[in-house]
């Protein structure tokens, strides 16, 4: 089983804005990364609206089309956020627990970042804005986040999951 | 898929050949003129009768060609036939080239062949989509003709029956040649053939008809099952019916036609497998020539491919699937050497087309199975392995031709998907419905287990093989035809031989009206696919939109392309996904360039700026060097008035932040406030040249206008700026515009921090409503309004500048920033309240409110009171003030105007009755301005309504009130309340001791005003004691009993009459007063209380604090209710109390019948005892007359006394007769009772005695004292 290529990872806030969208692939159209992460949220929104009917609360989304050469896979965390990662598209099997791995790991990433108390330094103190913090966890100020997220990407291209 | 043969491509059904319904020749027209009709002989019938036949073989043509359509997704596999109408002596084309009595025939080749040199395959085709139409259009299975049995006319009077059979006969013959004729052709190639006589109702009756049918039979050589059917004419229904019974019986035929086809493919295959030096002898001669022939690999690819679609007519699609997948592997290995196949050949290029078309039919027929996975992973096998072979054949990735081929592969299995998911294709879902049910695991496992789904399936799926729709492959196939496009355009810059017939070829194809197709299929098919309920267009759909908005700009339609832009723009904004909408802008922004729209250009440069884009931290003047372009060398379409460029819904040009100090202010006072305006980081304005900027406040507030002056532009423009703005009022809103001059430039990432205080005479809201700017720059006029945000980031407090150089900043760490409320200063009016408290029942209490000005304004003081409600019971409470009463508010009492520092004194009074407890009061005290602050002629601030003021309307609403300015100052007091007084009351009754006038005396039934004599009364004595409670003592006035004499009960004196209780009393103090009540119980009810005679009326005065004596109350005492015993028979003894030695005194015993109802028998006994002082005269022994209910009897003794001092009276026995009565015994002590046989005999001088011993001790006397009684004896 060859092993997994990550190409891009985008993180969505709940009210569908970009938090952070990542790519790791060199001299590839990054802009086409930002296109599937926003495109995904149409799929994301029809399987959520799915998952309510049956009361489901899975955090895997599971494969959420392929395009071109990338197969686009979704997560998204109890509080909503979307976590969108694109793989290199490769005639195998990819196995669930591979990706899921990969989006726990992502999510580990931002539950840390956004944990950071200093995103709220210069915040007023009686507006508590929870979607402004979350944004501000993708901005460039931030760069833990990205290393993490990026680490994380390196870590699936060179390791492969697959055991 | 129209680029490729549909013959190669189309579902293959069983094929059946019908003949005989072609033409009827419009018998309507001419009727008479039949002849030319196919039936030929038919006499000259009745019109109706012809019509009848023609309508039925129209009505058969079209059940029967509307049996099935040709098409390439029909899975269905009802025993269906593809029916082609022909005429009835159709040739069928020649087996051979030769014919049959040729000698060479057994060894030439069909016309088809490679074999054959005047085939279009000769000398190495492989096959060719004429075969298959030979095999659709040219060759049936089945071969159905439709004729008509000749039909003699009715008998006519003189015709002869024979000469009719005869007759019948020879048309039978006719019919029987004419369809072994046919018969002849349809076996050489052994079609089943099968006559459909079409006959009249009445002939179905006709007995002779079998017969006839035999012998045409017979005659004609036809099979003796399904070959020969009557039909007549019928309904549609049954017309339906019978071509299913047609289809049915001919089904199988046509599958063993088939089947013989493949059989003999299979033969010559092997024949052919097992010699493969067969092909030698050949190829010598043929190589002779320039062509070669085929090689053994295209044999086995011909021959299976025959196979595959013979098996395809026969409906055996596993069987079909099968060959189709041994031809397409073995063209691999042809493709894979170029000895077998040259490439860029006419037979390579057939071949490609043939594996292209093969592979469509694999995925078909994998489709058909549901078998996604493996449709797709066949699809993407094939294009990667053609890809492959491509570049070894050099139209590899870098050509149009490559992505040519690809962009027709995707596009076809597009179409494929599309047609199928029309009929009965199903797309899955990759998501798993969620929460299975146990029912639905075991279907889904059972449909696992049919369409083989491998078990990777539970743990992942292959990306590469799960099927979408068919809007994704569109999509592909239009990246494909763009890449194509680009190679293409590549080529062409590059030079080369342009006149390659491919080159030709290509730069005749419009390739973005192809992409165009494409993307719009693909989006109508996003469209389709995306869920139903969301309002919004799909994110997908916007794409994809994006994409055809692209296209359209390429292909110079820039008004299209713009309003594809404007839709998909407005999502982007509302997410605000900026990476998405820069490109979006810039293209735009382009279309506009192109189309000369310079307003719409200005829009958008504005809107890029706003959102810094395409810009970068190296060249942030990139942008705005644009718009100066722009502003210099355009006019606008409208200059009389300015541009507006409202970017409320995008980022703003700058960030604008409002903030106020303080978050209120009174009225006059200056409220200090910063306007921020920073511009981008990524983003230099410092050439735009804005000429104003104006704040409008809210309200009907003239804007403040800053106007930029020219002074060095060359200098840096430093990271802060300050311009002030000074100090003004926005109320009353100044008549003209407050302008002020100041640099308005700003570099990348600067900050302009317009400083200023704001006051105002009026109570309002102010804040900032929008800031303006404003470029004039030859003719353009634009405005650009900037709202200010709450805050820039939510997560960045507004800032406040503390200090330019070096600029310091302090947070403002409030919601409310952005506004300002203006408010009256509040009255300084003090409240003083004094009371005395407890407050005593029924008196008006007196409560103090003192209200002191100490404002240094004139003040009207107004004072309302509210008396809360008490929970107490039988509480009325009142209170009063001035001339106003009320028991629950008293409201508007005016003090007047107060100057400075004067007080008004102001006094409640407070009536409390019912019982003690708490009494709340509360007391507003409202204060208003005397000077009328020059009542504005316009009192509507809007700032209230401005949504962008943050401060919450307070209760001034926008309309006149919030102009009063009114202070009001609230106090509470609680005042307990006690009574002055309290009251114990106890009661002791005596009976009377008059005679009884008794039964027998009218007197007892006159209804009187004295129901009855006193006699019948008992007499009550109620003692009533007075106590002061009132902590600081009262002055008691008076104390009078009102007496309120009734029916039944009537005071006979007290005491309170003579004695004078009056005077000052303390706490503790009690009075006393005695009263004597004759009451008259009720005989009907003597359990009823009666109620009291009277009530005591005490008037008081509260004892003020300095002495003096408060306002005069009254508290009023009841009587207590009275409920005299009641008695049953009873003795009463009336013993002198004293007597005289040797004298005789009277001893008398009474005994009453006090009960309601039961006559008494009483015997009176006296027992004499030798020890007695007495000596008794009367009787010692006897029986009293039997005493009626309410009568009296008394018995008389004489006693003489012997012996001096305190003797006992001989005891005197009373006898109730009336064994077993039981007298109900009353509660009340002094009752008697007859225990047994005995009546209580009562002293009366007890009660008698009362009045000297005083109140206390007559109730325990009667007590203690037994039945003795005794006299003193005096000497």
């Amino acid at each position: 089983m060859p092993p997994l290529k990550l190409n891009a990872v985008a993180f969505v806030s709940p009210q569908n804005h970009p938090i952070l969208i990542r790519t790791f692939v060199q001299g590839q159209d990054e802009l086409k990364y930002h296109y599937i992460a926003h495109t995904s949220l149409d799929v994301i929104d029809e399987r959520i609206t799915a998952a309510m009917a049956s009361k489901s609360t899975d955090c895997y989304m599971n494969l959420l089309y392929t395009m071109e050469d990338v197969a686009v896979y979704g997560y998204i965390t109890p509080l909503k956020v979307k976590i969108i990662i694109a793989l290199a598209l490769t005639d195998s099997v990819v196995r669930d627990a591979d990706v899921l791995t990969i989006f726990r790991a992502l999510h580990t990433a931002y539950r840390q970042a956004v944990a950071n108390p200093f995103l709220r330094l210069n915040a007023s103190i009686d507006g508590y804005n929870d979607h402004a913090t979350i944004l501000q966890a993708g901005s460039a100020k931030w760069r833990t986040f990205r290393k993490r997220v990026d680490d994380i990407g390196k870590a699936v291209g060179a390791v492969g999951i697959a055991a | 898929m129209n680029s490729y043969p549909p013959e190669l491509l189309v579902q293959l059904a069983p094929v059946m050949f019908v003949a005989g319904l072609d033409t009827q020749a419009q018998p309507q027209p001419q009727p008479p003129q039949t002849p030319a009709s196919p039936a030929p002989s038919t006499p000259i019938t009745p019109q109706t009768r012809q019509d009848a036949f023609y309508v039925l073989a129209m009505r058969l043509r079209d059940a029967l060609v509307s049996q099935r359509k040709v098409a390439i997704w029909q899975p269905e596999k009802s025993k269906t036939f593809q029916v082609v109408l022909v005429d009835k002596d159709v040739p069928f084309p020649p087996r051979k080239l030769l014919r049959p009595e040729d000698p060479q025939y057994s060894s030439s080749h069909s016309p088809l062949s490679p074999l054959t040199p005047s085939s279009p395959l000769y000398p190495d085709g492989l096959i060719a989509p004429i075969w298959i139409r030979k095999h659709t259009t040219l060759v049936p299975s089945v071969f159905v003709v439709f004729m008509r049995i000749y039909e003699s006319p009715p008998l006519q009077p003189g015709q002869d029956e024979r000469e009719r059979e005869a007759e019948e006969r020879k048309r039978d013959s006719e019919l029987a040649a004419e369809i072994a004729q046919r018969k002849k052709s349809t076996n050489e190639r052994n079609i089943k053939l099968t006559a459909v006589l079409m006959a009249s109702r009445r002939m179905l009756d006709d007995p002779s008809l079998d017969a006839r049918l035999t012998f045409i039979r017979r005659q004609s050589g036809l099979d003796p099952r399904a070959a020969l059917f009557v039909l007549s004419p019928v309904s549609q229904a049954e017309i339906g019916d019978f071509v299913r019974s047609l289809q049915d019986a001919l089904y199988e035929p046509a599958l063993e036609y088939y089947t013989n086809h493949s059989k003999r493919v299979r033969r010559k295959r092997n024949r052919h497998s097992q010699a493969a030096s067969y092909q030698l002898p050949l190829s010598p001669l043929a190589s002779a020539g320039i062509a070669r022939p085929l090689r053994p690999e295209g044999w086995t690819v011909r021959y299976e491919y025959k196979m595959a679609c013979f098996a395809e007519f026969r409906g055996e699609d596993q069987v079909a699937l099968k060959h189709y997948q041994d031809a397409y592997s073995t063209l691999l290995i042809m493709f894979g050497s170029t000895a077998i196949l040259p490439p860029r050949t006419k037979r390579w290029a057939e071949a490609k087309v043939l594996a292209d078309c093969i592979n469509v039919k694999i995925v078909k027929l994998y489709l058909y199975n549901n078998e996604h996975s493996l449709a797709l992973s066949n699809q993407n096998s094939h294009m990667r392995k053609f890809a492959d072979f491509s570049r070894g054949w050099g139209i590899g990735e870098e050509t149009f031709e490559f992505w040519s081929w690809l962009a027709r592969q995707h596009r076809v299995f597009a179409e494929l998907l599309e047609q199928g998911t029309r009929s009965t294709l199903k797309i899955p879902s990759a998501y798993p419905t969620p929460t299975p049910s146990p029912a639905l695991i075991a279907a889904q496992a059972l449909e696992a287990s049919q369409i083989g789904l491998d078990a990777m399936r539970v743990l992942g799926l292959n990306p590469n093989q799960a099927l979408q729709h068919p809007g994704f492959y569109y999509y592909m196939a239009a990246r494909c035809t763009e890449r194509r496009r680009e190679r293409f355009l590549s080529a062409l810059e590059v030079g080369g031989d342009h006149n390659a017939p491919g080159f030709v070829n290509e730069r005749k194809v419009d390739h973005l009206t192809i992409v165009l197709e494409l993307y719009t299929r693909s989006y109508e098919l996003f469209k389709k696919w995306s869920p139903q309920n969301m309002q919004n267009p799909g994110r997908l759909t916007l794409w994809i939109a994006f994409r055809i908005a692209q296209t359209y700009y390429e292909s110079g339609k820039f008004d299209m392309a713009v309003r594809f832009f404007e839709r998909i723009a407005k999502t982007y904004r509302r997410e605000s996904w900026e990476s998405l909408l820069h490109p979006l802008l810039s293209q735009w922004y382009k279309c506009a360039q192109q189309l000369g729209d310079v307003d719409l250009s200005v829009r958008l440069l504005a809107e890029m700026l706003g959102y810094g884009a395409t810009s970068s931290a190296d060249d942030p003047d990139a942008l705005q060097e644009d718009l100066l372009a722009v502003l210099q060398s355009t006019v606008p379409s409208v200059t009389d008035e300015p541009l507006v460029v409202d970017l409320s819904e995008s980022k703003p040009i700058v960030d604008a932040a409002v903030v106020f100090w303080d978050p209120e202010v009174n009225v006059g006072d200056l409220a200090p406030f910063q306007i921020l305006l920073s511009s981008h980081p990524n983003v230099s304005l410092s050439s735009l040249p804005f000429t104003s900027l104006a704040i409008h406040f809210s309200g009907d507030v003239p804007p403040i206008v800053v106007r930029h002056t020219h002074n060095d532009d060359d200098t840096d423009i430093p990271p802060v700026q300050r311009i002030d703005l000074g100090e003004f009022v926005v109320s009353p809103a100044p008549s003209e515009t407050k302008e002020i001059e100041g640099s308005l430039r700003w570099g990348a990432g600067t900050t302009i921090v317009l400083t200023g205080s704001v006051s105002s005479n009026l109570p309002m809201n102010v804040s900032v409503s929008k800031l303006v700017l404003t470029i004039k720059e030859r003719s353009w006029w634009i405005e650009v309004p900037v709202v200010p945000s709450p805050s820039p980031s939510p997560l960045m407090a507004p800032r406040w500048l503390a200090s330019v150089n070096p600029p310091r900043f302090v947070p403002i760490r409030r919601e409310d920033h952005s506004g300002v409320r203006v408010h009256y200063r509040s009255h300084r009016v003090q409240v003083a309240i004094v009371h005395y408290g407890p407050a005593y029942l029924g008196e008006e209490f007196p409560i103090e409110i003192n209200v002191t000005n100490g404002d240094d304004r004139e003040l009207d003081i107004v004072v309302d009171v509210l008396l809360q409600p008490t929970e107490i019971d039988e509480a009325v409470n009142y209170i009063a003030m001035d001339d106003q009463r009320s028991t629950s508010l008293i409201k508007g009492i005016a003090c007047g105007s107060l100057a400075p520092g004067v007080s008004v004194l102001k006094k409640l009074y407070l009536t409390n009755t019912g019982a003690a407890g708490d009494r709340v009061v509360d007391i507003s005290v409202q204060s208003q301005s005397r000077t009328p602050a020059s009542t504005p002629t316009s009192p509507a601030p809007t700032s209230p309504t401005s949504p962008t003021s943050p401060v919450p309307a307070e209760p001034m609403s926008p309309n006149a009130p919030p102009m009063v300015d009114r202070t009001e100052t609230l106090r509470t007091i609680s005042v307990s309340t006690i009574a002055p007084l309290t009251i114990t009351h106890s009661t002791v009754y005596k009976r009377a001791t008059r005679p009884l006038p008794g039964l027998s005396d009218l007197r007892t039934y006159e209804s009187a005003k004295r129901p009855r004599d006193e006699a019948d009364a008992v007499e009550a004595e109620v003692t009533s004691t007075l106590t002061v409670a009132a902590p600081a003592g009262i002055v008691i006035e008076s104390v009078v009993l009102q007496r309120k004499d009734g029916e039944r009960a009537e005071v006979a004196d007290c005491s309170v009459d003579q004695d004078d209780l009056a005077g000052e009393w303390l706490a503790g103090d009690e009075l006393c007063d005695r009263c004597r009540i004759y009451v008259v119980p009720d005989e009907d009810v003597p359990e009823e209380p009666i109620q009291g005679p009277g009530e005591y009326e005490v008037t008081w005065h509260r004892v003020l604090p300095d002495g003096s004596q408060g306002a005069p109350a009254t508290s009023r005492f009841p009587l207590p209710p009275l409920q005299p015993p009641s008695d049953g028979l009873i003795a009463l003894l009336d013993a002198p109390t004293t007597a005289r030695l040797h004298t005789p005194a009277p001893l008398r015993l009474t005994v009453r019948n006090w009960h309601p109802t039961r006559s008494a028998n009483v015997t009176v006994q006296l027992e004499a005892d030798a020890a007695d002082a007495f000596v008794v005269a009367g009787l010692r022994h006897g029986r009293i007359p039997i005493l009626l209910p309410g009568a009296e009897e008394s018995v008389t003794w004489n006693l003489i006394p012997i012996e001096s001092g305190l003797a006992r009276v001989p005891r005197v026995k009373v006898l109730d007769r009336r064994s077993a009565v039981v007298v109900a015994g009353q509660s009340q002590p002094d009752a008697a009772q007859t225990e047994g046989d005995e009546v209580k005999i009562v002293d009366v001088r007890w009660e008698g005695r009362e009045e000297p011993e005083g109140d206390e001790t007559g109730h325990d006397g009667q007590l203690v004292k037994g039945q003795d009684v005794y006299v003193l004896v005096l000497p």
